[in-house]
């Protein structure tokens, strides 16, 4: 290389910043195309990462937010028990979440990345694992009190030496987990992208040499980090604070109150949970890394949603919240609906931010991924079959335009609904109805919210069984600015003339025939209904998306015998209500 | 007699003549009508001086589909789904996948919800029927439509893939009930399941069905009138032609008709330097596209997506399209700094208007391409043939603000600039071939449009390719491919079924059936004979409980499930660095590529009077070749090249179309063919 190139230095680490990113991409790929879980290649519940050796994020690819900020920590807990005997060829297990972790189904491969004897990085795949054992199929009780009955807990442990799985640690895991196949494909399909990490990261070593390669590191840390300062500094110095209210944890259906402040002071950002409850009894809860992933989300998205995640961006960051909150839960605390709890701890940053940000964020959203979990044996093949998916749902008006509709919430990401199709060519349901959730209605407003929906289905095998968790089920999402809230997410289950809503249902058995309906809520209204302009109004009606009876009830527009606005008799409703 | 390919692209609508007796090329350009696209065809033949009278083969590819998407001026349409399931369209696939944006939209669907309509019937995934079809609630339908003034109606009912007949009779009742309306029923387009994703490719393929008839209508009057008797046919989007019948019918396969030409073109390429495996790489003025070649065979797959980014979800399109990656950087694509500071290189193109600084059309912002005359590549006096003059001093002034910020000289910011984007192609360039387990030396790298010779020995040498070729007529490449180009159909239709359930009997049935359905579809093309066509067949498996699967070749004779099953496990190896040997296996879809062997154009050796290596040479510049620095090079005129010339780098070699670079410690070799070979020396 010339020396005139040597000192533009900043266009090789740029270039070698790519290569980082498409390396972890790369991981991502492997992981989707590999794995045998549909909660990871439909969901895309993974996320994949590099990190330096001192646990610090430098690229990430996330199917998902949950994992925004976990990883440094889990690496930290593996370091602090395997730094000094760590070899190539070692690949190593985690899934607690009293270790950065988030609930026991995810569990994370981490691979030191070696040069000859020199530890250069660590790769990280972390995905979703159908079943790890526990008290139900799919290891997350709804009404679990303690995490033994979440399944097998790898608190940080060998999986891999030379290259070779541990037969001793495969068989435990065979013989606790309820589809092994399964969970052995998933850990096949992690195991093959932390591996490929590896084999990209020397290619990139031997081309630019790890000087280099160390160079390009800091420069992406402080790259971001630089980005997100400026971002933070834009926005006004104040304290910013929000409450909400978790709608039960699952053993009671009392309301958890839980709040923020929010300090702004130049350049950095404090987020402190002080005050919110304490742990809960029920799985609602979450550790302090899915805490840290609910908060950096949040923060991602105000600073610079599209730029690729690593730990500069969040050095801005102060995360306060007291251990023993239901945020920063303690051991042995059930955590398997954390992402219910932690998507709380992401909607108060984000309420508490909205006014101050309204390019960034909307109206509350439906939030709650409305996880049920439908297990039984089907009655053709004879084969247990357990079925989860996370629902679409309305998500709030901006100050620009309309709620988005059946879009998934902020926990997940480039997740996929199912497809009716596959659905039922998969599993002995049969689905009556997949439509927007026009009857329950949105937040009016000069924005109106998103829509949510409605999947009915009906069980064809003899027996099954579901159980659920629902958040937002007696809080409905928030309006901005005069907007109306938003509608409440249910789950109802028909049995002949029964009809029961539930919001979180530990088990319940379903015979052949009964009918399961999940409604998620729409998102909250932006500004003051009457002044939607009654086109807009009248649009909607024609797309039946709203009623005559909505448009004069809470829009203030009438009409005529001909369907065409009735300007007048509009104006004057308006007036009255000014 | 000739043949004659005409490609229109954004820009330019290119001409390729094959003189089937001399084996003579005749190339033309004119620039794209676009309020009129067949007046730059007849503006193209026109300039060529063909005798319409002469051709026997007319083939075309354009942008009509895909330019009717994507500025929105399709039809007016609506779609008739399942009752209860009137908002698949725009519940979509509810993936958000720009996932730190809390203020992220969906893509819009191309049917608003009131001309969403629903019909009771339903058949289960095994295609039984659980409910029947009401054809009377169609009537309020058609009704609608009427005073709505639809043009074009789309046909989705689940489980269609498997069981069309509620489809079939829908569309035969509003076909009769809707004269003059366009009506696509799922099936006819697609057998493969996932309703959103049958409804999008229904639902696009009529939204552009009015536009495409009225455009291969006024095209066929407009040869008709140039003398042109031959059959016409239109390039689809899986490297294959058809009939301008069946293409008004079903344009929506002809979505990526030129791109399809280019790869079809590179596998021509391949297939005469007696290659079997390549990456393909075409550069533009705003994306860089990549596709490979295995065994000979165009990649081709049916998940294509329009629109779609790694923000964007897309729209999904379920037909069979070469499989293509494209990213961002072009020619024509911008340097600029992020608010940090950051040098980055596109995704903002100066794309043909104002193009690039250097063009003098106004552009002030700097591009790759004056990066590529300040670095010396390009002869400011020598661009297009000398036809446009390169203005160095407005490319200079554009690549200061590059200079001013890395604090360096402008030929040092053009360097930059040109690493960096080579360096997002070369990502590009292993994640269709590294990244899905091709070892590169295997591969040699062929490069199609006038972009893509410009980069192409610097990016084949990083990529570790064995051979870098560049054929003949780079800038006109997509209309070359088109020449070559067989008629094709690909046939999908998803069947699952587990390894155990399955016998070689059912296999073949299905197979049969999937081969009734060709020989009946070219039945129906009058230039095409049944002991012309040829078959191959696959099979996608999986292991029980997977999404993604591997397509497996399958020989109907000695067809067995266990023959299937030992090669799926090779090639899922392969693929994904595993195989489970205990799992159950599924199948999930049959395919079938039908094409017809006509006979293609055969290209002749490379005549050589007049050429030499004196007659070649222009003499020598001075060129940045990045990395390897500056170097004095030779630089030599194309057309001149005799065949079997040998030369070492650093040198440029001229043409019109295209400025091929070769690095120092690269050789160059001219085939008799006239393509040019660069290899990099160990």
């Amino acid at each position: 290389m010339s020396e005139a190139l040597k000192e533009i230095d900043p266009v090789t680490l740029e270039i070698v910043r790519g290569k980082l990113l498409a390396g972890v991409d790369e991981m991502g790929i492997v992981i989707a195309r590999t794995s045998m879980s549909p909660v990871i290649y439909e969901v895309l519940d993974f996320a994949c990462g590099i990190l330096d050796t001192k646990a610090q994020l430098i690229a990430q690819t996330n199917g998902i937010t949950l994992f925004t900020g976990t990883f440094s920590f889990q690496l930290r807990a593996i370091l602090k028990k395997f730094g000094d005997e760590m070899r190539p060829g070692d690949v190593f297990m985690i899934n607690d979440p009293f270790e950065g972790g988030t609930h026991t189904c995810d569990v994370a491969l981490i691979r030191p990345l070696f040069n000859g004897p020199e530890l250069r990085a660590f790769a990280i795949a972390v995905a979703h694992w159908s079943e790890v054992g526990g008290s139900v199929a799919g290891s997350i009780a709804p009404n679990a009190t303690e995490i033994y009955q979440e399944g097998i807990r790898f608190p940080g442990i060998r999986i891999c030496r030379d290259d070779e799985l541990i037969q001793d640690v495969v068989d435990i895991i065979r013989e606790n987990v309820r589809l092994p196949t399964m969970c052995l494909g998933d850990l096949n399909a992690e195991l093959a992208a932390v591996r490929i990490a590896e084999v990209r990261f020397q290619e990139i070593e031997q081309k630019y040499g790890f000087e280099t390669v160390e160079r390009s590191f800091d420069y992406i840390l402080t790259t971001s980090e630089q980005l997100s300062r400026k971002a933070v500094a834009a926005m006004p110095d104040g304290v910013y604070r929000a409450k909400d209210l978790i709608d039960g944890d699952g053993i009671s259906e009392e309301q958890i109150p839980v709040c923020v402040e929010v300090r702004i002071e130049g350049e950095r950002m404090t987020f402190d949970f002080t005050g919110t409850s304490g742990q809960r009894p029920g799985p609602i809860n979450c550790a302090y890394g899915a805490l840290h992933s609910a908060v950096k989300t949040v923060f991602k998205s105000l600073v610079d949603p599209q730029g690729a995640s690593n730990e500069g961006w969040f050095r801005p960051v102060e995360i306060i919240c007291p251990d023993g909150t239901v945020f920063t839960a303690q051991k042995p605390s059930p955590t398997g609906w954390y992402y219910e709890g932690s998507a709380h701890a992401s909607e108060l940053v984000w309420k508490a931010l909205a006014e101050i940000v309204p390019d960034r964020f909307s109206a509350g959203s439906y939030m709650s991924l409305c996880g049920a979990y439908v297990y039984g044996k089907d009655p053709k093949s004879g084969e247990i079959f357990v079925h989860i998916e996370p629902a679409v749902g309305g998500w709030g008006a901006t100050a620009t335009r309309d709620g988005t509709g059946a879009l998934i919430a902020t926990t997940d990401g480039d997740t996929y609904n199912y497809s009716v199709e596959l659905f039922e060519a998969k599993f002995p349901l049969y689905v009556r109805q997949y439509s927007l959730n026009t009857g329950e209605g949105v937040g009016a407003g000069r924005y109106r919210g998103g829509f949510g929906a409605v999947r009915e289905f009906e069980i064809l095998a003899d027996e099954a069984f579901t159980y659920a968790s629902f958040g937002r089920t007696s809080e409905p999402p928030w309006g901005l600015k005069g907007g109306g809230t938003g509608s409440c997410n249910f789950m109802e289950i028909e049995s002949g003339e029964d009809v029961q809503r539930v919001a979180r249902i530990p088990y319940h058995a379903l015979k052949q025939g009964d009918r399961v309906r999940v409604v998620t809520g729409g998102g909250g209204g932006y500004g003051e209904a009457f002044e939607r302009p009654p086109e807009e109004v009248l649009a909607d009606l024609r797309n039946d998306y709203i009623t005559p009876e909505t448009a004069r009830a809470q829009y203030g527009v009438a009409l005529k015998a001909d369907g065409a606005i009735d300007k007048a008799a509009t104006d004057s409703l308006r007036a009255a209500r000014s | 007699m000739g043949r004659l390919a005409s490609d229109i692209g954004g820009t330019f609508t290119d001409l390729v003549y094959f003189d089937d007796q001399s084996g003579e090329l005749k190339v033309e350009k004119s620039l794209t009508t676009p309020k009129d696209l067949t007046r730059g065809v007849e503006d193209t033949i026109r300039l060529a001086e063909i005798d319409g009278k002469n051709i026997d083969f007319f083939v075309h590819g354009g942008t009509t589909v895909i330019n009717a998407i994507t500025e929105r001026k399709g039809a007016k349409t609506a779609l008739v789904t399942t009752a209860g399931f009137r908002d698949v369209l725009e519940i979509a696939r509810g993936n958000r996948p720009d996932l730190y944006n809390l203020n992220f939209e969906k893509p819009e669907p191309f049917v608003p919800r009131r001309l969403r309509f629903e019909v009771r019937e339903r058949m289960d995934a095994l295609g039984n029927e659980v409910e029947p079809l009401v054809l009377a609630d169609l009537d309020a339908v058609v009704t609608r439509c009427r005073d709505e003034n639809v043009e074009a109606v789309a046909i989705q009912l689940l489980h269609s893939y498997a069981a069309p007949a509620h489809e079939a009779a829908c569309a035969e009742y509003l076909r009769d009930k809707l004269p003059g309306v366009a009506v696509t029923a799922s099936f006819e387009i697609t057998r493969e399941w996932r309703e959103y994703e049958r409804a999008n490719t229904a639902v696009l393929n009529a939204y552009v069905q009015p536009i495409v008839q009225r455009y291969f209508e006024s095209l066929e009057a407009s040869l008709r009138n140039q003398g042109l008797d031959c059959p016409f046919a239109a390039m689809q989007s899986n490297g294959g032609s058809t009939s301008f019948a069946w293409a008004k019918a079903h344009p929506i396969t002809l979505v990526e008709s030129g791109p399809s030409a280019g790869v079809n073109g590179a596998a021509l390429v391949a297939e005469l330097c007696g290659e079997k495996d390549a990456v393909y790489l075409d550069i533009g003025g705003t994306t860089a596209k990549c596709s490979v070649i295995e065994g000979g065979q165009v990649k081709v797959t049916t998940d294509y997506k329009l629109e779609w980014s790694r923000i964007n979800p897309g729209y999904p399109v379920k037909v069979p399209v070469v499989d293509i990656v494209e990213i961002g950087t072009g020619g024509g694509s911008i340097a600029w700094f992020d608010r940090v500071g950051t040098l980055k290189v596109g995704p903002v193109s100066a794309g043909s208007d104002p193009g690039p600084a250097s063009y003098g059309q106004g552009g002030t912002e700097p591009t790759v391409t004056d990066a590529k005359l300040l670095t010396g590549v390009l002869d400011p006096e020598y661009f297009a043939g000398g036809r446009i003059q390169l203005d160095v001093a407005a490319a200079t002034k554009a690549m200061q603000k590059i200079a001013d910020g890395l604090g360096c000289g402008a030929e040092e910011a053009a360097v930059a600039v040109i690493r960096l984007a080579d360096a997002d192609m070369i990502n590009a360039l292993k994640l269709v071939s590294i990244q899905r387990g091709h070892d590169p030396r295997d591969f040699v790298l062929i490069v199609g449009g006038g972009g893509g010779a410009m980069h192409a020995a610097t990016l084949g040498r990083e990529l570790g390719v064995r051979e870098i070729i560049i054929p003949l007529y780079p800038g006109y490449f997509s209309a070359w491919g088109m020449l070559a180009t067989e008629p094709r159909r690909d046939f999908v239709q998803t069947a699952l079924g587990r390894a155990d359930d399955m016998a070689a009997a059912g296999l073949s049935e299905l197979f049969a059936g999937l081969r009734e359905e060709a020989e009946e579809y070219f039945g129906a093309q009058d230039e095409v004979e049944a002991d012309q066509l040829h078959f191959e067949f696959g099979i996608d498996l999986r292991y029980l409980g997977q999404e993604h699967w591997v397509t497996v070749p399958a020989a109907l004779e000695g067809l067995s499930v266990e023959r299937i099953l030992h090669d799926f496990h090779i090639a899922h190896e392969r693929a994904y660095t595993f195989r489970l040997d205990d799992t159950p296996v599924e199948f999930v879809n049959f395919r079938l590529t039908a094409t017809a062997r006509v006979p293609r154009p055969e290209v002749k050796p490379l005549r050589a009077e007049g050429c030499s290596e004196a007659a070649a040479t222009k003499g020598t510049r001075s060129v940045h070749y990045g990395e390897d620095g500056r170097h004095e090079a030779r630089i030599f005129d194309r057309d001149l090249l005799p065949p079997g010339f040998e030369a070492q780098g650093p040198m440029i070699v001229e043409e019109p179309s295209a400025n091929i670079i070769i690095h120092p410690g690269q050789r160059l070799h001219v085939d008799e063919l006239g393509f040019l070979h660069i290899s990099t020396d160990n």
